[in-house]
């Protein structure tokens, strides 16, 4: 079996059955993939599989098989971060971080279906995906400026009178 | 000013939003072996054989723990005020809760280890088990902890620490000399302000436990050394409890311990106990490998512990015109099967029981009730956020009884610059007047002059009726 992750082929040693997600962490030792339950029931190891979010824990290996497996490592490129990456710092939708990859890519596949700024949508495509930090308002404001297509300058993420020297601005 | 109104990017942003923050399930140690825990089925019960020979036997088994290998057994998370222990790091004699750990394996795979606890024979001599804090304070209840069905250490405890243990460190007995067994609290005169008192409201307040329900479950990589020290990767709140509570229960000097820490996948307070490490050590030491424990979704659920419930009973003192002149309140704070951390959010709880107003005359009593329900412990405010419900439920029922004002009965008995807590201390720097100002404003009422106009200054004049005199207390020399 042979699977393509973020680009990458590689020939695969565990079984076509062993959840994906086992392969990913255990197999391949890419662990931005998140293990919050095992029985799919929070979201948090959430992939693209073809565009599709997919929650990594319940689905066969070999369901992917000939398919592009994207993870929160592979969202971006080498040289800059996604419109979605650079929103969820800049509206700080990441607090623990935990649930951050699935919900992230969930959001990525609802932005390229063509997803609106309307938050009752973005809460319907999130649906599911658990975060027991930010309350999703964040998370939620974060999706809907990708939405929007707004820009994300972050080291200007300072708003106001008074800028930070970790912000680049003045002291 | 450089923080106060910025946005600082925070420092982790781009290692979550990238996939490369390092939680401990994510550390990669060659050689790891899996732990499991074989956990108590029953909520209370005698175990009356254990016997673990054929999971030692089993193919890729590297290690098998049971209380015996623990070199301290109990400790006390309040060891440090002078209260003894409790709670058995793995159950010896007794199991007092479903899902206490017994025994734990190590062995080469997950499904391996757990093949291995169900290899442990264990015999269990089912006992009554309690679910409910008021039923366990009832005085005819089955009798579910060595202490009684509440913790009797408030107050002063003049014998030693090691006061009846026996050589394991566990406390049949309670120490000798024991004066308190609640938190209780007495000030001004209680008599008077039901005496003069125009009504008395009653209320029965009981919020329920709380899972904290991280997205990360409990989870630790220890690895052993070779030069003997044993490196622990935790995902815990509280890293320098954890480094005391391992070295406290395996005997061994700070020194010997590494802990790595500081990335937690969601706390909220349930990772403030430590409930991974001792054991993972334990095991990383007998069998020599590496270990990781990680709790399945289903133990976090069963066996981590949740926030406390409690049962509160309040009775009010008031006029008619809306001031407090005394409150009676009971407090049962649920311990679950061990004390752990509850003395202190009991305690906390009294000294905060009237919540953001000034009451001068109290009659409180609080006591942590076991039942068989997992051990409970901190989370967001613990102590505190009981109080904020129930005291907060219970002015707007006065005010509605009342037929006064809700935000206005507030203002009126709020906290003033002077007024004194439960305990007696002064406030500084009180916020309850200018908070309900911003509230009724939020929600677009419009206060009358009187109350419009109050802020957070010393009671005086009409707001500083004969009744609060006395409770006055002096903010100087703070």
């Amino acid at each position: 079996m042979r699977l393509t992750v973020n680009g990458v082929t590689h020939e695969i040693e565990s079984g076509p059955l062993t959840p994906l997600l086992d392969v990913l962490r255990e197999e391949l030792g890419v662990t931005g993939t998140k293990a919050g339950c095992h029985q799919g029931g929070c979201g948090a190891c959430t992939v693209l599989v073809d565009g599709e979010p997919k929650r990594s824990c319940l689905l066969p290996a070999a369901y992917a098989e000939d398919a592009e497996i994207t993870t929160a490592e592979g969202i971006g490129t080498r040289e800059g971060l996604a419109p979605i990456q650079q929103a969820f710092i800049h509206h700080y939708a990441a607090q623990c971080g935990f649930c951050t990859s699935g919900m992230m890519l969930a959001a990525q596949a609802y932005i390229d279906r063509g997803g609106s700024d309307d938050p009752e949508a973005i809460q319907e495509a999130l649906g599911g995906h658990v975060c027991r930090c930010t309350g999703y308002s964040k998370i939620i404001d974060a999706v809907a400026a990708v939405a929007r297509g707004d820009s994300f300058d972050l080291t200007t993420t300072a708003v106001g009178k008074y800028t930070t020297m970790a912000t680049g601005g003045e002291a | 000013m450089k923080v106060v109104g910025a946005r600082i990017p925070r420092y982790d942003g781009v290692a979550h939003v990238t996939g490369r923050t390092t939680y401990v399930d994510d550390v990669r140690v060659p050689g790891t072996l899996w732990a499991k825990a074989l956990r108590s089925p029953h909520h209370h019960a005698g175990i009356t054989r254990l016997d673990t020979s054929r999971a030692e036997s089993m193919p890729g088994v590297h290690a098998v723990i049971t209380w015996k290998d623990v070199p301290l057994l109990a400790l006390g998370h309040l060891a440090a005020l002078g209260i003894p222990a409790d709670e058995p790091l793995l159950a010896r004699d007794e199991v007092r809760y479903k899902g206490e750990p017994i025994a734990l394996v190590a062995a080469e795979s997950e499904q391996l280890a757990a093949a291995a606890v169900d290899a442990i024979e264990i015999g269990f001599d089912e006992r009554p088990a309690l679910f409910d804090l008021r039923q366990a304070f009832d005085p005819d209840a089955p009798q579910i902890h060595p202490w009684g069905n509440w913790y009797p250490f408030f107050g002063t405890v003049e014998s030693s620490l090691d006061a009846g243990a026996d050589a394991h460190g566990v406390v049949e007995r309670p120490p000798q000399h024991i004066r308190m067994d609640r938190r209780q609290i007495r000030k001004g005169d209680i008599d008077w302000a039901f005496a003069n008192a125009d009504t008395i409201v009653q209320g029965v307040y009981r919020p329920a436990a709380i899972e904290h329900a991280p997205l990360e479950t409990q989870v630790c990589q220890v690895v052993p050394e070779p030069d003997g020290r044993l490196t622990i990767y935790s995902c815990t709140q509280a890293l320098y409890f954890s480094l005391g509570v391992v070295a406290a229960h395996l005997k061994v000097p700070l020194n010997r311990l590494k802990l790595v820490g500081g990335t937690t996948g969601g706390g909220f307070g349930g990772k403030v106990d430590t409930a991974t490490e001792t054991m993972g050590s334990l095991l990383a030491l007998k069998s020599g490998r590496p270990v990781k424990w990680r709790w399945t979704r289903e133990e976090e659920f069963l066996c981590s512990s949740t926030r406390a419930p409690w049962h509160m009973e309040i009775a009010t003192a008031v006029t008619k015109d809306g001031w407090i002149l005394g409150q009676k309140m009971l407090t049962l704070h649920d311990s679950g099967a061990y004390a752990r951390f509850s003395p202190y959010g009991l305690t906390k709880h009294s000294f905060h029981h009237t919540g953001a107003y000034s009451i001068p005359n109290l009659q409180f009593d609080g006591y942590v009730v076991f039942t068989n329900r997992v051990p409970t412990t901190a989370m967001r405010g613990f102590g505190v956020t009981s109080v904020s419900f129930a005291v907060e439920t219970h002015m707007s029922r006065i005010a509605d009884l009342l037929g006064l004002d809700p935000i206005e009965i507030r203002l009126k008995n709020a906290n003033r610059i002077g007024d004194t807590s439960p305990n007696g201390v002064a406030y500084m720097d009180p916020s309850t007047v200018s908070t309900l100002q911003t509230i009724a404003e939020a929600i677009g009422q419009e206060l009358p002059a009187e109350y419009r106009t109050m802020t957070n200054e010393p009671r005086a004049g009409d707001l500083l009726p004969e009744h609060l005199v006395a409770q006055i207390g002096s903010t100087e020399g703070h």
